[in-house]
């Protein structure tokens, strides 16, 4: 597969000592959907701004399809951008909006007013060509953004939180919705997001980012069941972690207890427990106390008392089996099994 | 060496500049070095009939502002300036005094109708800001004298017309400033009630505070920032204001704006007007860095 | 929230509310009312008639006087807009060393009492030999007006998305061209702002006017100013109100088209 976007050390720094990209080097593959994940100020809009051409780079190259375009300007990078705010032009109607890149371009107005149909088509809001951007709700501003950026075809489609100001029901939709588009135009997406469910629903792949650096690239499934450190694995899903030292086949916590290891690694380590890969059993391999219980109505959530740690989460389903609640304080025991535990070794 | 991003913000700075520059240039050539050289003059000589005589400077115009000399070119004291400085200062205080007497209320009235009603009330506050001062002035010549409708009305109360002496006097300019003025009270006023959220002054009544109390220990408070505002825009023209003591105060009310085109007319003493007009425009600094340094002061406690 | 109860009533406010707006419309009324007065009298009643504006309107002193406001205020305004228009485009956007400083020059006008500005202008004229004439008034005027069209153009545009921009240049739209498309409509309603205030203020200067007016280039309120001084008579009434009128209909105009566009 070909990339259709690599970026070599990119760096960017706001003043001295403030580098808001540190290094970062990328490859996005043709017709992929990526997704930037990381918290707020990670450098993930950093880098689309820069990818866009919004922002320039103190140091690094970015290639579109083995072309550097770093010192292109944005008019002149076929790539588009659908913006967190829409950025929709107040003071021209939704088709002008739509037809505006083919404009620029110099296209000819027939060709102009047939992509415009076809484009309020494709995001299913075909009577709307006429009315002004402000007239229009949230959820359809964002089809028209998102059509506005697909109507001058781009080799790359720039998403910059892109949902973040739908509600729920209109997001899960949109969500499906992008993944829809995405195929029918076989255009690559980049999709910058702080929500983690929200990329590992949607990307083919994720790049996790912190502090200007990328973290883990790879796919949902591989980044969800092998977190490459504990930043990782603790944004994307909830995550146990509890102090331990490898010795030999054993894993030793504080408290003396033991658990099962499955990887060569030895002295201190991090053990990663996911809350819903382990489960309350009286046969359990795991001493712990309770702590708190949360009726979450599909879940009960426990926090325990784990060697010493407290708030060790632990998620069971509630099914028609009616287990008593337990008591804060009452013992319990947990079984771990060995695939459950995720050895980091910093 | 330079990295990409600098070279970029190289030429957007550069290009930014150039757009300013018309304009700056404007203001550079034709405001801040006329200023300057007004500077300069009020430390030089008069010429005999206006004008200067270069080169020959002296401290002389200021100590005019409070000596004179005598035929023995002894320096004297005198306070027929410092009157008039005094004139100008308590003139424009007690303007500041009544605007905010008169405008808190109004801008609170203001306030509290109903937003189709506030935006024609607001209108009719704005309105005289868009009409000539000089003709709103003229009309109060009308009014003030003698036989005049003022003049008028208070013989029906069995004041015999002419003996009051309404027109020419330093309660018509004080008049004057007040009616040329008070909108720009009432406006920032205003501006800080309309952003005041009203649920405080309910918090205030629910803790037992009357409207009285309520006004004193919440809304006052939190309009002060725009009586501050407020208080600087009627100071400063009030104080330096010109056609105002001119039309209303006759020769009787004179204010430092008029001395100062008195020095440029009849007076020919270009230094004396310009030291006049230097010292007018630091007391118009003095004020309003009192003002920015109470603002920043609030700023840093905020 | 409804702030019109009972609850709300603060006693003595209203009272003071509606003194203001006597006291700010009483003068004016009666100036208009006395324009329409019969007889030689500025200010004795004796009947209702058209005649001083008739006067008025066959002054040829009166008629030049209008002219030269007219070209001052047009020319002033033109030029003093472009000037803000352009200045806030540069001072949009992130902040340089030395901006502060250029900001208080663009803001300089504002602060410097009008008869400070007209004696500093003045002499400046004089020192470097321009005589005085309709060019050194629109000169003095370009230079106070510059800031009132500033302000509004300025605030418009801090009030733009700064996205719209770049959305602009994403779609391939040049920096001319997004000018020109995006931000010139956007700012429109700022710049006439604007350059109302700018024709406003130049139409209704005084005090810089009369320092930096030659002789021959009298303006409106210079001609005013002159008759007044020789006595106040009818026919200052009925030019008087005419200007009263036709500013207050201008900004209510404005106000009008500004209600209408909501």
């Amino acid at each position: 597969m070909s990339s259709a976007i690599s970026i070599e050390t990119l760096s960017m720094e706001f003043g001295p000592g403030m580098k808001a990209l540190d290094e970062v080097s990328l490859e996005i593959r043709d017709n992929e959907f990526f997704t930037l994940l990381g918290p707020s100020g990670c450098g993930k809009t950093t880098l689309l701004r820069l990818i866009a051409g919004f922002e320039q780079p103190s140091a690094g190259v970015i290639r579109l399809y083995g072309e550097p375009m770093q010192d292109l300007p944005p008019f002149r990078r076929p790539v588009n951008t659908v913006f967190q705010s829409y950025a929709l032009f107040p003071h021209m109607t939704v088709a002008q909006n739509i037809g505006f890149g083919l404009e620029m371009q110099g296209k000819p107005k027939a060709e102009i007013a047939a992509t415009v149909e076809r484009m309020l088509a494709l995001v299913k809001l075909p009577d709307v060509g006429g009315r002004r951007a402000d007239q229009l709700s949230g959820g359809q501003q964002q089809r028209i953004a998102l059509a506005r950026a697909l109507a001058s075809r781009p080799k790359v489609l720039l998403l910059d939180e892109s949902l973040s100001a739908l509600d729920m029901k209109l997001r899960k939709e949109m969500q499906i919705e992008l993944k829809r588009l995405q195929a029918e135009t076989g255009i690559t997406f980049i999709f910058v997001t702080h929500d983690q469910e929200e990329a590992l629903t949607m990307s083919d792949r994720i790049a996790v980012m912190s502090k200007g650096r990328i973290l883990q690239v790879g796919t949902p499934s591989e980044i969800y069941e092998n977190p490459a450190n504990r930043t990782v694995a603790d944004f994307i899903g909830e995550t146990n972690f509890l102090e331990a030292q490898a010795i030999g086949e054993q894993l030793q916590l504080a408290d003396g207890q033991t658990l099962p290891s499955h990887c060569s690694a030895q002295g201190a380590v991090t053990l990663a427990i996911r809350p819903e890969r382990v489960a309350l059993s009286e046969s359990g391999n795991l001493a712990g106390e309770v702590e708190e219980v949360v009726y979450i109505g599909t879940d009960t959530l426990y926090l325990l008392r784990v060697a010493g740690q407290s708030g060790f989460r632990v998620r069971e389903q509630n099914g028609c089996g009616v287990r008593p609640l337990l008591q804060r304080g009452a013992p319990v025991r947990l079984e771990v099994p060995a695939a459950a535990i995720r050895v980091l070794s910093e | 060496m330079s990295t990409p991003r600098q070279l970029a913000e190289r030429r957007q700075l550069l290009r930014r500049l150039g757009l300013i520059a018309p304009g700056m240039a404007m203001l550079a050539v034709f405001l801040v070095a006329p200023l300057a050289i007004m500077l300069l003059v009020s430390f030089l000589q008069p010429g005999e009939y206006g004008g200067v005589k270069w080169g020959e400077y002296s401290a002389e115009a200021y100590i005019s502002f409070f000596y004179e000399r005598d035929f023995d070119d002894n320096l004297v004291f005198n306070t027929d300036y410092l009157g008039i400085f005094q004139r100008s200062f308590w003139l424009a205080v007690a303007t500041t005094v009544g605007c905010l007497l008169i405008g808190f209320p109004t801008a609170l009235y203001l306030a509290l109708q109903s937003e189709k009603k506030r935006n024609l009330l607001l209108f009719l506050v704005t309105v005289p800001f868009w009409t000539n001062l000089l003709v709103r002035v003229y009309a109060w010549m009308l009014l003030l004298r003698n036989g005049g409708l003022v003049d008028g009305a208070l013989g029906v109360f069995g004041v015999p017309e002419g003996s009051v002496g309404l027109l020419y006097s330093s309660g018509a300019v004080m008049i004057g400033l007040l009616y040329s003025f008070l909108p720009f009270m009432v406006l920032p006023i205003y501006t800080s009630l309309e952003k005041l959220d009203w649920r405080l002054v309910e918090a205030a009544f629910d803790l037992g505070a009357n409207r009285w109390q309520a006004l004193k220990r919440v809304i006052l408070p939190l309009a002060l920032p725009g009586m501050l505002a407020g208080a600087t825009l009627v100071f400063i023209p009030a104080l330096g204001n010109y056609i105002i003591p001119e039309l209303l105060g006759g020769g009787k009310a004179l204010m430092i704006g008029n001395l100062v085109q008195l020095q440029f007319g009849s007076g020919h003493n270009w230094p004396l007007g310009a030291a006049l007009a230097f010292s007018l425009f630091s007391l118009v600094l003095l004020a309003l860095l009192f003002n920015g340094l109470r603002q920043r002061g609030q700023e840093v406690r905020a | 929230m409804n702030l019109q109860g009972p609850l709300w009533r603060f006693t003595g406010v209203r009272p003071v509310a509606w003194t203001f707006f006597a006291f700010l419309y009483i003068p004016i009324l009666v100036l208009v009312a006395l324009s329409f007065n019969a007889g030689q009298s500025a200010t004795l009643w004796q009947g209702f008639s058209f005649k001083w504006y008739g006067v008025v309107a066959n002054d040829p002193e009166i008629l030049r006087a209008a002219k030269n406001s007219l070209i001052v205020a047009v020319c002033a305004t033109l030029i003093s807009t472009c000037l803000a228009t352009l200045a806030a485009l540069g001072m949009h956007g992130r902040r340089f060393r030395g901006q502060g400083a250029l900001q208080g020059v663009l803001g300089l006008p504002l602060l410097v009492p009008d008869i400070v500005c007209a004696v500093a202008i003045l002499m400046f004229f004089a020192f470097i030999g321009l005589k005085l004439s309709l060019l050194t008034i629109l000169i003095a005027h370009v230079v106070f007006c510059t800031p009132f069209a500033y302000l509004p153009i300025r605030a418009r545009l801090q009030g733009m998305d700064p996205r719209l921009l770049e959305a602009a240049a994403d779609l391939y739209a040049s920096p001319w061209r997004a000018f020109w498309r995006i931000s010139f409509p956007l700012l429109l309603p700022g710049i006439l702002s604007g350059a109302m205030l700018a024709f406003i203020i130049s139409m209704d200067d005084f005090v810089i006017t009369y320092f930096v007016a030659g002789a021959g280039s009298t303006t409106l309120p210079v001609y005013i100013f002159s008759s007044i001084r020789m006595g106040i008579s009818p026919k200052i009434n009925a030019i008087s109100s005419i200007m009263l009128v036709l500013s207050i209909l201008f900004v209510t105009l404005s106000y009008y088209l500004g209600q209408r566009k909501r």
